[in-house]
């Protein structure tokens, strides 16, 4: 039993949910006070203690039957033995018909058997249950299976099998009532194949762990990320995004205890005679106004997706966050993250504006910019930019970015580009630094998650 | 019932809380009972007004245990979840006492000394009598065993809930003038959270996690004529029957136990016997609490294809509502 419950945590492991080593030891510690005789209350322990989050019951409670549980269909059930001798011997007769195969199918179907384990081992060696660890295939895999065992000609030979039994004068009733038994049978054989493949394909996940560990992800660079890695990825953001908010918000209490507040503290000790036995201190004012400017292009897509997701995932820390987006113009596109997941809202703004070749033109689109969004930058605003500074030698409008970066409170500029290619080609990247604060190299989800967590220090 | 013993299993559990007017699940009475038998704090999700408090409250109840409550806010912090000490009632102490303290300072012979034996007195004055007891304190050091309900963790910041994880795994805290104060029994602790925002790893790790949601027809009827028995059974299924099919549009807000037991109040108040079209426009906003939900509820009911589905389930349209 405990192998199975071990099995079924990697299995749930496998699909995504993550369970710390207390939590299943939680979960032992609990079997073992309630025992597993009642299966309702063994799997009420089993999900307080696995699964921690709504979002993943759907999973646990689709796994559980697969590893906790016996076929529930009814019994299959044997002709051979209401059947008068007569009727025997007419059955006989008539399975002589068939060949082999089929006629050791039909009466594994009349004598009620279950398929053995040898047989399942073949039907799985036959459609390749073994190299498959995926949940969503299980229907896939039984309809091969069926297919494997011949079933639409056996479903054709039930049928012949009724013409035949009355022709050759069985009652007709009776012959009803033995198809019905066969056809039940029947279902309850196609429910021990999708038990069989649900146990197996969950056993195969929980052998196999998930091809790329997920930290080896975070650090890959961004422009060798497959979308498959992506969607990993996206999953992994909101992670991140809770220990980057954690970090921050610890700072900030920290922060908290920094210049007194004269005026607060007079107002608060009013009451004890104006002696300064409450200290009041200056409050956050730290959380900082963003505004962020990110490259969609096709080379920097992924890398903006992620940064625009992990700033509107810590949005609670921060004050206010203006975001753009720009290919060869600039869009305000905070309108977009407002009721959606970062994804679908980068993926909408990709559609309003589509990436061309070589069209990418910061300085068209920090012209842009100063002409209709230039009143949002202030001094309490951090100025961020997220590109590789590659103009395709357009004019990089040093003179507005200049304008800008005095403007603002600080000017950070992000590129995942290697600094060794920074100014080499089109690269207007070493133009443009002098007038940042700072310039930060991200070419990695953690590298990213570290950039950020040092822009919003101060 | 004996006073304050552990239940020995769960359908004990449910049939305490049961008397406490609380109809728990299957689920709800297992989880709890595990939380109970484990000593680990139970962590309630779910939509908002589904019961998760008042599950609290009747758990409370049920094992006689006095009740603590931690109402969870932004900018909620340890003075006032934890302690804090009494400084105007220290400040007038030392007033009060001053003939005194002059009587013990007075034959000092240099500053010196007087300040050794003011510091020898200083016990007195960070003493348990000038700690104020907020209520994670309170829970800690109360002698009788108490069920600790903090409300609403997710509406507390970040940093609070770290601060939480310590006092929750250790059931300890430590006071620098007193020393550390350990718990003298450990509370139950219940956490609810309407998941308006994701709490940490860590703390969900420490806890068991039970998610409530919407109940059934059939829960939800049993709630409605428990606590509304005044109400008559046609109208209740009626009421119920309404709510549930309220709950599958997508509403910016859609309607809790909590408000169909106001609803259900408000019809008893209004001596209604049947739910006809006047009847359901007035009260209607006891249930929907947005002005679009409520202009939206509306078309929805006049739709002729809804109004026929309903009147199937519920007759409670007249004919001409129906149009």
């Amino acid at each position: 039993m405990e192998d199975r419950i071990l099995k079924f945590i990697s299995a749930l492991r496998a699909s995504g949910l993550r369970i710390s080593l207390a939590e299943s030891a939680d979960a032992f510690q609990v079997i073992q006070k309630i025992g597993i005789t009642d299966r309702e209350l063994f799997r009420y322990s089993l999900k307080a203690t696995l699964v921690k989050d709504s979002e993943n019951i759907p999973v646990f409670d689709e796994l559980f039957p697969i590893f906790f549980s016996h076929i529930d269909s009814p019994p299959m059930m044997k002709i051979a033995e209401d059947l008068s001798p007569e009727e025997a011997d007419l059955l006989a007769e008539v399975l002589q018909k068939y060949n082999q195969k089929l006629r050791r199918m039909l009466e594994k179907l009349i004598n009620g058997e279950n398929l053995n384990n040898e047989e399942l081992e073949n039907l799985a060696r036959m459609v390749g249950l073994n190299r498959i660890n995926e949940l969503r295939y299980r229907e896939w895999l039984v309809q091969r299976m069926k297919r494997a065992l011949g079933y639409k000609e056996i479903q054709l030979a039930l049928l012949e099998l009724v013409e035949l039994l009355t022709q050759l004068g069985m009652n007709k009733e009776r012959v009803n009532q033995m198809m019905q038994v066969l056809y039940s049978n029947q279902k309850a054989q196609e429910d021990q194949l999708r038990q069989f493949a649900g146990q197996r394909l969950a056993e195969n996940m929980s052998e196999n762990t998930p091809e790329h560990n997920i930290n080896d992800l975070i650090n890959r660079p961004f422009n060798s990320l497959s979308e498959r890695d992506m969607a990993q990825l996206r999953k992994e953001v909101r992670r991140l995004a809770n220990i980057l908010r954690t970090r921050i918000a610890l700072r900030q209490k920290k922060a908290k205890t920094g210049q007194i507040n004269a005026k607060a503290t007079i107002r608060a000790n009013l009451k004890h005679g104006n002696v300064p036995i409450h200290l009041k201190f200056h409050g956050r004012s730290l959380k900082p106004k963003l505004i962020v400017i990110c490259d969609v292009s096709t080379s920097m897509r992924y890398c903006s997706e992620l940064m625009l997701s992990l700033l509107y995932t810590i949005q609670d820390q921060i004050s206010k966050t203006s975001a753009f987006a720009f290919i060869d113009h600039i869009e305000y596109i905070s309108p977009d993250f407002a009721d959606k997941e970062a994804q679908q809202a980068v993926s909408k703004v990709l559609d309003r504006m589509p990436a061309g070749y070589y069209n990418t033109d910061l300085g068209n689109s920090l012209a842009d910019f100063q002409k209709k969004y230039f009143e949002m930058v202030d001094s309490h605003s951090t100025f961020i930019i997220v590109g590789d500074g590659r103009n395709n030698f357009n004019n990089p409008r040093l003179d507005i970015f200049n304008k800008i970066a005095r403007r603002s409170r600080r000017t950070i500029w992000l590129n995942p580009e290697a600094p060794t290619l920074w100014g080499s080609g089109d690269s207007d990247m070493l133009k443009y630094a002098p007038s940042c604060d700072a310039v930060l190299h991200a070419n990695s989800l953690g590298e990213l998650t570290t950039a950020i967590d040092k822009l919003l220090i101060g | 019932m004996s006073t304050d013993s552990l239940f020995e299993s769960p359908q004990e559990l449910k049939a305490a809380l049961a008397q406490q007017q609380y109809i728990a699940s299957d689920e709800i009475a297992t989880i709890l009972y595990l939380s109970q038998q484990l000593g680990k704090p139970l962590l309630t999700e779910g939509p908002a007004g589904v019961g998760k408090t008042e599950l609290a409250k009747a758990i409370s109840q049920a094992t006689h245990r006095e009740l603590i409550r931690l109402q969870c806010y932004e900018g909620l912090d340890e003075t006032k979840a934890l302690y804090e000490w009494e400084y105007a009632k220290q400040l007038l102490y030392t007033q009060l006492l001053r003939d005194k303290l002059q009587e013990t300072l007075g034959n000092a012979e240099s500053l010196a000394a007087a300040a050794d034996r003011l510091a020898a007195e200083e016990d007195v004055f960070f003493s348990m009598r000038f700690l104020l007891q907020r209520p994670l304190l309170k829970a800690i050091l109360s002698e009788q065993p108490s069920v600790l309900l903090i409300d609403e963790i997710d509406r507390a910041d970040a940093e609070f809930e770290a601060f939480l994880l310590e006092v929750l795994s250790e059931f300890q805290v430590s006071v620098p003038e007193l020393g550390t104060l350990s718990a003298v029994q450990r509370p139950l602790v219940v956490l609810t959270s309407n998941n308006t925002r994701e709490l940490s790893e860590a703390l969900k790790r420490r806890c068991l996690y039970l998610f409530i949601d919407y109940p059934t027809i059939e829960q939800e009827m049993a709630v409605v004529r428990l606590k509304i028995p005044e109400l008559s059974s046609k109208l209740a299924r009626q009421v119920v029957e309404m709510v549930q099919s309220l709950r599958s549009l997508d509403l910016r807000k859609s309607p809790s136990i909590s408000e169909t037991l106001d609803w259900a109040k408000a019809l008893v108040t209004l001596n209604a016997n049947n739910l006809d079209v006047s009847t359901l426009e007035t009260t209607l906003s006891v249930l929907l609490k947005h002005e679009s939900d409520l202009q939206r509820v509306k078309r929805w009911l006049r739709r002729p294809s809804s109004g026929d589905q309903l009147n199937h389930s519920g007759d409670f349209l007249s004919p001409h509502f129906r149009n």
